[in-house]
């Protein structure tokens, strides 16, 4: 354990934890965009600044992105000082530029009193704040189907050579992540579309209501080993087979 | 030993108050929670299967979570699942043989029994003992003292 000070109080962290968890577990509400627990701590949207200090510091503070700081022992940590609100004021009326018309972004922005940008708008800024969490939660979990492309102003999130991407499974946990609600899909319980690309549904075949997507139930049988009769049903109906079953073995019990 | 939620479907009388236990144990900002355990009718007379996660050794759900968000508390010996690390994929509800890891549709969340940590709400509600959390003792060694 590691003793670190957060807004005047000594809490104990976790040797090798990043200085936002430690935070978030006193339940101090700091912003955060790019953050999921699922995924590596990237430091994109740069919200959760904070300002450190030590003792033996002589009074020198700095301020980090506290999801990629890892704890130290004697580590002083203000969450909410003047200057730190001022950099993420700053931020969001960065972010407010790029995408006007994100409300997530407006929302964050007039909590810190940013109603306006005081930048220029971007003439057709997107919500998609670049901030990587779908790339990196593809990535994760071993599809890859999607990165960013081009750089600069031109810099997106898309599938290679803007066609339906070929390792995508239609999971949708990029759009489930985003934070701005960027990524769009459609799902009517037959098919659903992400991507531009098109998935069939599985579907129960008991009560006839929709489960996972085929490609992805393939990739869990092939390189998770579960066996293919597991996705025949869907979870009602694998409850009912249960207490069936259940119900079979206690009857035993009671001829006996 | 470990202590086991221990099913007995012969005590059950369906009453449901262990749905109801888990759902507020589990509740999310002061929402009601998804039940983790359901009475089901069994397919015999007056038979009710309170169906609930089997804490499988090997378990599907943990196998098919492509973010390792459900792992075994090594206290309890329950698969936990992780909210803040959950992707929304549905791999494990449409993975878990038993049906047992399941979405809230109302919270948005995919949940899971986890024994409450340690002492499940269910077995102290349930009112016939149909369901009771203790450590089981094999026959041989009862006999032998």
């Amino acid at each position: 354990m590691v003793n670190i000070t957060i807004n005047g109080k000594l809490v104990q962290a976790y040797e090798g934890e990043m200085l936002l968890t430690a935070i978030r577990r006193e339940n101090i509400d700091i912003p955060a965009l790019c953050h999921h627990e699922a995924v590596e701590p990237y430091g994109a949207c740069r919200l959760c600044m904070v300002e450190i200090t030590k003792d033996e510091w002589d009074g020198w503070k700095n301020h980090v992105t506290s999801c990629l700081y890892p704890v130290e022992e004697g580590l002083i940590v203000n969450t909410h000082t003047p200057t730190v609100m001022e950099l993420r004021k700053t931020i969001l009326d960065l972010f407010l530029a790029g995408s006007p018309h994100s409300t997530v972004i407006r929302k964050l922005a007039a909590e810190y009193g940013v109603t306006k940008t005081s930048y220029e708008e971007v003439p057709d800024g997107t919500d998609c704040i670049l901030c990587g969490l779908c790339t990196r939660v593809c990535d994760k979990m071993g599809f890859s189907a999607i990165s960013a492309i081009n750089r600069g102003h031109g810099k997106e999130i898309a599938p290679p050579l803007n066609e339906p991407p070929p390792d995508c499974v239609g999971c949708l946990s990029c759009a489930y992540i985003c934070p701005t609600n960027y990524i769009k899909f459609t799902d009517d319980g037959k098919t659903r579309k992400i991507w531009g690309r098109k998935f069939k549904l599985l579907h129960c075949k008991k009560t006839g209501q929709p489960t996972i997507t085929e490609e992805f139930a393939q990739y869990l049988i092939k390189n998770r080993q579960i066996p293919e009769d597991y996705f025949k049903v869907n979870d009602l109906s694998h409850r009912m087979e249960l207490a069936l079953k259940m119900g079979e073995i206690t009857q035993w019990g009671r001829e006996e | 030993m470990k202590s086991r939620l221990i099913v007995n479907p012969n005590l059950c009388t369906g009453c449901r108050t262990c749905e109801l236990a888990c759902s507020f144990t589990h509740s999310v900002a002061g929402k009601p929670g998804l039940s983790r355990i359901y009475p089901l009718d069994g397919g015999f007379k007056d038979l009710f299967v309170p169906v609930v996660c089997l804490q499988c050794e090997d378990p599907a759900c943990a196998r098919s979570c492509l973010v390792d968000a459900i792992t075994r508390n090594p206290e309890t010996g329950a698969m936990e699942l992780d909210e803040e690390k959950c992707v929304r994929c549905m791999a494990c509800v449409s993975a878990c043989p038993f049906g047992c890891s399941l979405f809230d549709r109302v919270n948005n969340l995919v949940v899971k029994c986890d024994l409450c940590g340690g002492d499940p709400a269910c077995a102290h509600f349930c009112p016939t003992k149909a369901l009771e959390y203790k450590p089981i003792v094999p026959k041989a060694l009862k006999s032998a003292g």
